[in-house]
């Protein structure tokens, strides 16, 4: 049976270096839109003095609604100026997969590079996509990540909707170095990702993994307060287990996570 | 590893069904015209499918009432088709979906844009809430039933290859037993200002490879295949058999390919190693062939690396669909297993001269019966560069 890792986990509030560091070309920083920027920038910051670009076999990003900012921008840009005279660059800039792109671009990687769009399914879609790769020998080392930022006419639609009623909206870039090798930074043993056919209620997932008797277990169910409520939360999700993974305190996380009643999905981290 | 193809289903410029599409492919008549479908002050040729959304909705069996997006329309028309190809319960959870779409439900949202603009609190909130891309991939699986894993890829005009990718890769992995694989894209004055904007839109009908070519016509359209674990195939006999398969990128540009066609001779090479093909065990290849001057140069300085001197018949039938974005991997792969089936190698049409390139397409349809390998290439925006093999 092969084996997951996760050895990095980076998320766009915790960057240790400048955007100018992590894409060194000034012009493709001017086009991109913040979500582009901070979700390329993200991305390139799991590449460092011991881990270079070249050792990932793979790029997979997930996105809910994609590059917001800029297809506003065209789509208004179109309606304002009755189609003439528009500016490509926030056209070629919407496409979903513009941030696995552009990493792919910054570090001249030929690999495999995949997008997925599939509202609250859009992360574990990569997640799951990043474990079939790693079943076959050829890949070691797979950059995960999960980009969503908030505009504010989007926000103002989704309030129409009535979403903020129950949740307050959240945004944010975190990308994970998933592989089949441990290393001295891996940070936890991804055991499992599983895809429940419907919502499962947290007492039942309590009394399922013991969480209350073992101190060693713990269960983190849709744990949204800080973070937000937004197709990929699952990602940021998963970066605060790892934190907790970290302190080295508990051995097994049960990470539950379902974007708005659907979606569910269920990942077990193991410590190391 | 063979992937057997238990079912197609297809809508385009060409028809709404196999028999449709494989009558105009054979008899050489494109299905691009004038734009029809909104107002636009840019008199560009498309690739339109020949009915309204409120027609199809009709055709389907849709409540008239009820909001669609274009592209969940078009995917549930080809994915029902598939389904029904294939004579495929979708009751099990081990049926799975895995759509491929670029512009989700744009059409929509750009009626609902110009409201709101004007106003905030104006604009019909149904006519936005199919913009993400998973609606049209949640509608197929609601109308066709399907319970099992269900996914949306975005990889701009590769998509829909990497959608039969990842499923295949699900049956091997013996996540799944059956899945619906493709892609869909509706037209939408979004993506034809996108193009245009990029100088990329043809003014006239396009012509692929030919040394005149002048940039693409944007088509529409859906397709899906069934495939399935090759020991359930039993009674069925398949079509056919994905045998080869591979994602790559280009690494040279958001928009442009690389002069050397790095990505794509990369995906091809790739393709061909897993399938544990030789290059001339190739019969006919469906290139991508958009008809913009760098897409051809640079997929035919691919073709050369990868099959040197012995460059097998190939061809673009993007001159009979237009370039339909997500969808084109789907309806092309499923041309593919069309040209496996029937012997055919269809005519690159408006093909004249190569120029200096001497890359020649296959310019009129051909029967042949040594067609054993049919390869098929899909390059999008990002590099993204697939390519998939198909066998007998």
């Amino acid at each position: 049976m092969q084996s997951y890792y996760i050895n990095q986990a980076v998320c766009s509030d915790t960057l240790t270096r400048g955007l100018p560091e992590l894409i060194p070309d000034a012009g493709m920083r001017r086009r991109m839109s913040k979500m582009v920027k901070m979700g390329v920038a993200t991305g390139m910051s799991c590449f460092d003095s011991h881990f270079s670009a070249d050792s990932v076999d793979a790029i997979i990003t997930a996105t809910g609604l994609g590059c917001l900012e800029d297809s506003e921008k065209f789509l208004r840009n179109l309606i304002e100026n009755d189609e003439q005279l528009l500016n490509p660059t926030p056209f070629i800039q919407s496409t979903f997969n513009t941030v696995g792109a552009q990493i792919g671009l910054l570090c001249k990687n030929h690999s495999y590079n995949m997008t997925y769009a599939h509202r609250g399914r859009s992360f574990e879609s990569a997640l799951l996509d990043a474990i079939l790769l790693l079943n076959d020998e050829d890949y070691k080392n797979i950059l995960v990540g999960a980009i969503d930022y908030t505009i504010p006419q989007q926000l103002k639609i989704m309030e129409r909707m009535g979403f903020w009623r129950t949740d307050k909206p959240g945004e944010g870039a975190f990308f994970f170095m998933v592989s089949s090798e441990r290393t001295a930074d891996t940070i936890a043993e991804l055991k499992a990702l599983e895809f429940p056919d419907a919502e499962i209620e947290k007492e039942e997932l309590t009394k399922r993994y013991g969480v209350e008797k073992d101190s060693s277990a713990k269960l983190f169910y849709r744990e949204y307060d800080t973070t937000g409520v937004y197709p990929t939360v699952s990602a940021a999700s998963l970066y605060d287990a790892l934190q907790e993974m970290k302190r080295n305190e508990v051995e097994t996380i049960y990470l539950y996570n379902s974007f708005r009643n659907e979606y569910p999905s269920l990942i077990t981290l193991g410590c190391i | 590893m063979r992937i057997p193809v238990i079912g197609i289903g297809v809508i385009s410029a060409l028809g709404i069904g196999v028999e449709e599409n494989l009558t105009a492919l054979r008899e050489g008549r494109t299905g691009i015209d004038r734009l029809t479908l909104f107002e636009s002050i840019h008199n560009v040729p498309v690739g339109e499918v020949k009915y309204t959304s409120e027609k199809l909705k009709e055709i389907l069996g849709l409540n008239k009432q009820d909001s669609y997006s274009r592209t969940a329309l078009l995917g549930i028309c080809a994915a029902d088709l598939a389904l029904r190809d294939a004579g495929l319960e979708t009751s099990s959870a081990r049926v799975g979906l895995i759509s491929a779409t670029s512009v989700g439900g744009m059409d929509l949202t750009e009626n609902f844009y110009k409201d709101f603009l004007s106003d905030e609190t104006k604009g019909r909130l149904r006519d936005v809430k199919s913009h993400d891309c998973a609606d049209s991939t949640l509608q197929i699986a609601r109308y066709c039933g399907i319970k099992g894993f269900t996914s949306t890829i975005s990889t701009a005009c590769s998509s829909a290859a990497n959608a039969i990718m990842l499923g295949a890769r699900m049956l091997e992995s013996n996540m799944l037993d059956y899945v619906v694989v493709g892609g869909t894209d509706a037209l939408c004055k979004f993506t034809l200002n996108g193009f245009r904007s990029l100088m990329i839109l043809d003014s006239n009908r396009c012509r692929p490879f030919d040394e005149t070519r002048a940039g693409l016509n944007l088509g529409e359209g859906a397709a899906y295949l069934v495939l399935c674990r090759e020991e359930l195939v039993m009674d069925n006999d398949p079509y056919c058999f994905l045998t080869g398969f591979a994602n790559t990128n280009d690494a040279f540009h958001q928009t442009a390919t690389s002069s050397d066609g790095e990505g794509a001779t990369r995906s091809m090479r790739g393709a061909l190693k897993k399938a544990s093909l030789r290059p001339d065990e190739i019969g006919y290849i469906n290139v991508h062939g958009t008809g913009t001057f760098n897409n051809d140069a640079s997929e035919g300085a691919a073709l050369k690396r990868v099959f040197t001197k012995d460059i097998p018949p190939f061809s673009s039938t993007k001159a009979f669909t237009g370039h339909t974005l997500a969808a084109a991997g789907g309806i092309e792969a499923v041309y593919a297993v069309l040209s496996l089936k029937h012997g055919l190698l269809y005519p690159n049409l408006n093909y004249v001269s190569s120029g200096d390139s001497e890359l020649n397409p296959q310019s009129i349809l051909k029967m042949s019966d040594r067609i054993d390998h049919v390869m098929s290439n899909s390059f999008g925006f990002g590099g993204n560069s697939s390519t998939l093999i198909f066998s007998k």
